[in-house]
């Protein structure tokens, strides 16, 4: 692996209003201080409980949620947080949708189209590549996320509990093409609950706890001390 | 001093991770938006039995509900009032429904917004394209329909054109900025509904402003509506086969870039809270 950095976060913190009605605003501090740096074609395991602020992570460095405080460097052209269903509009079918989250990457609709068999091949979603997204079950949503991912991918990938949902066999394939992706020098982030997959995938990885980093390193420790929390 | 937050760049050649949604070009953009709008479009229509027929049927519907209690109850006087009220009623539609759609339009599409970094305006410039090829069709067909009843006028109807245009100004502006007050305020969903409801009563959907008997108060209705402005221009020339009086024109014009530039503005300097204040609803 190059020790070349791609993205270095250095004191980042995020606040937001979770309640806006017209008395008593509760302002929640997301993250707070939180330091560190993705090398070039690594990939970063973010662990930690639930609001722990993991999500919000992702969402500052896909550019999606302005920081408040801190710096961020970055050296990388597309960067896309990849989630398990959402990113898609419900009433289009997934073959529209896949085209339409390719061209917000940047890419042409030509180059999506022509990548569109190997992503339904992907999926193997079948004949429900044409139906309306609203009628998909969350496996299908996610089998879907993950074979555009694979097939239109930014430089930086930030995948938000991907791996999460779908049966057996679809999890043994989204492994090996993440497996494939890596080796491939694809810069990868990527929050996970289950420890196995972080251990599987990770070069290192990073323990958010309370919005502020309490560890990070190599993932066989970071997993031990996620474990002791609380 | 407080701290503040910053961003650097590494290699000159890249572009920043919170400048990336400016990263497509303007032409990558309205093909987006463009993009959107048609998929979204044949997605809708996929959801219902009748697909697209509900395009025409829908303001058929309306002009017939319209139609039953003016003039079939009410007997209004006006000649020809079921042309009258059609090419006001489409007009008012092709307004609302397009500022309504775009004013939720940012909310539903949560799911994307939660995933890319990318302008805010896609969403509602979308929902408004939507309305627009809609509006082409219900057009078309009206325009064959005054063609056929020998109702219509034709001397000027390639006023038609700026008269779009001047509304598509005037419906992004409008609905730029509906979009906009929703994401900060959910609330405003509802004054945006009850703002539509006046609108259709104060525009002169089905009664003429040019019967209003004071002619201050007649000019006031021009001059703050813009749409009363756009009714009354467009029976002009596809009805009566005159022109639109210029002063009212430039007012609107002038009107609908306002509001445009306004909502051009708001979006430049609200751009980057805009999906956390959707996302953390």
């Amino acid at each position: 692996m190059t020790q070349e950095i791609l993205i270095s976060v250095r004191g980042l913190g995020l606040t937001y209003k979770v309640r806006r009605s017209l008395f008593s605003p509760i302002f929640v501090s997301a993250l707070s201080e939180v330091s560190f740096d993705v090398y070039k074609g690594e990939t970063l395991g973010v662990v930690g409980k639930n609001g722990s602020g993991k999500s919000t992570l992702l969402r500052a460095l896909a550019g999606i949620y302005k920081p408040d405080q801190g710096l961020v460097r970055f050296d990388a052209t597309t960067i896309a947080l990849m989630t398990l269903s959402l990113g898609f509009d419900p009433v289009m079918s997934g073959r529209d949708n896949a085209i339409f989250g390719g061209m917000l990457l940047g890419f042409d609709s030509e180059y999506v189209e022509a990548q569109l068999d190997e992503i339904k091949a992907f999926s193997g979603i079948g004949d429900a590549f044409e139906a309306p997204v609203r009628t998909y079950s969350s496996g299908m949503l996610s089998r879907l996320s993950f074979a555009v991912a694979m097939k239109v991918s930014p430089d930086v990938m930030l995948l938000d509990e991907l791996l999460a949902v779908g049966d057996e066999s679809f999890r043994a394939k989204a492994y090996e093409a993440m497996r494939e992706k890596i080796a491939s020098d694809q810069t990868t982030i990527f929050v996970s609950h289950n420890a196995d997959e972080i251990l599987a995938l990770c070069d290192r990885a990073i323990l958010l706890h309370e919005g502020r980093i309490i560890s990070q390193g190599d993932p066989q420790n970071i997993i031990s001390r996620y474990r002791k929390l609380d | 001093m407080a701290p503040s937050f910053s961003i650097t760049r590494y290699n000159q050649q890249h572009l920043l991770p919170y400048l990336l949604e400016f990263q497509l070009t303007t032409i990558q953009y309205l093909t987006l938006i463009d993009t959107l709008a048609r998929f979204h479009l044949r997605g809708e229509a996929r959801q219902f039995y009748l697909g697209y027929f509900w395009w025409l049927l829908e303001p058929a519907l309306y002009i017939a509900v319209f139609y039953a209690v003016f003039q079939l109850l009410l007997d209004s006087r006006q000649p020809d009032y079921l042309y009258f009220l059609a090419v006001g009623k489409l007009t008012f539609i092709w307004f609302s429904k397009s500022v309504v759609q775009a004013s939720f339009s940012i909310e539903t599409n949560r799911g994307l917004l939660s995933q890319v970094a990318i302008r805010k305006e896609v969403f509602p410039l979308a929902a408004i394209q939507q309305g627009f090829y809609r509006q082409l069709v219900v057009l078309s067909f009206l325009l064959v329909l005054l063609f056929l009843s020998g109702k219509g006028q034709f001397h000027y109807w390639f006023w038609l054109l700026p008269l779009m245009f001047v509304q598509m100004l005037l419906i992004s502006g409008v609905g730029l900025l509906a979009a906009l007050v929703v994401c900060w305020h959910k609330d405003f969903q509802h004054l945006i509904q009850l703002g539509m409801m006046f609108l259709l009563f104060v525009s002169g959907v089905f009664w003429d402003v040019n019967a209003v008997a004071d002619a201050d108060v007649r000019r006031w209705l021009l001059l703050l509506n813009p749409l009363a402005t756009l009714i009354d221009a467009y029976r002009q020339i596809l009805l009566f086969g005159s022109l639109p009086k210029t002063d009212l024109m430039s007012v609107l014009l002038c009107q609908s870039l306002l509001l445009l530039s306004i909502a051009v503005g708001a979006y430049r300097i609200f751009q980057s809270r805009i999906a956390v204040r959707v996302l953390s609803r």
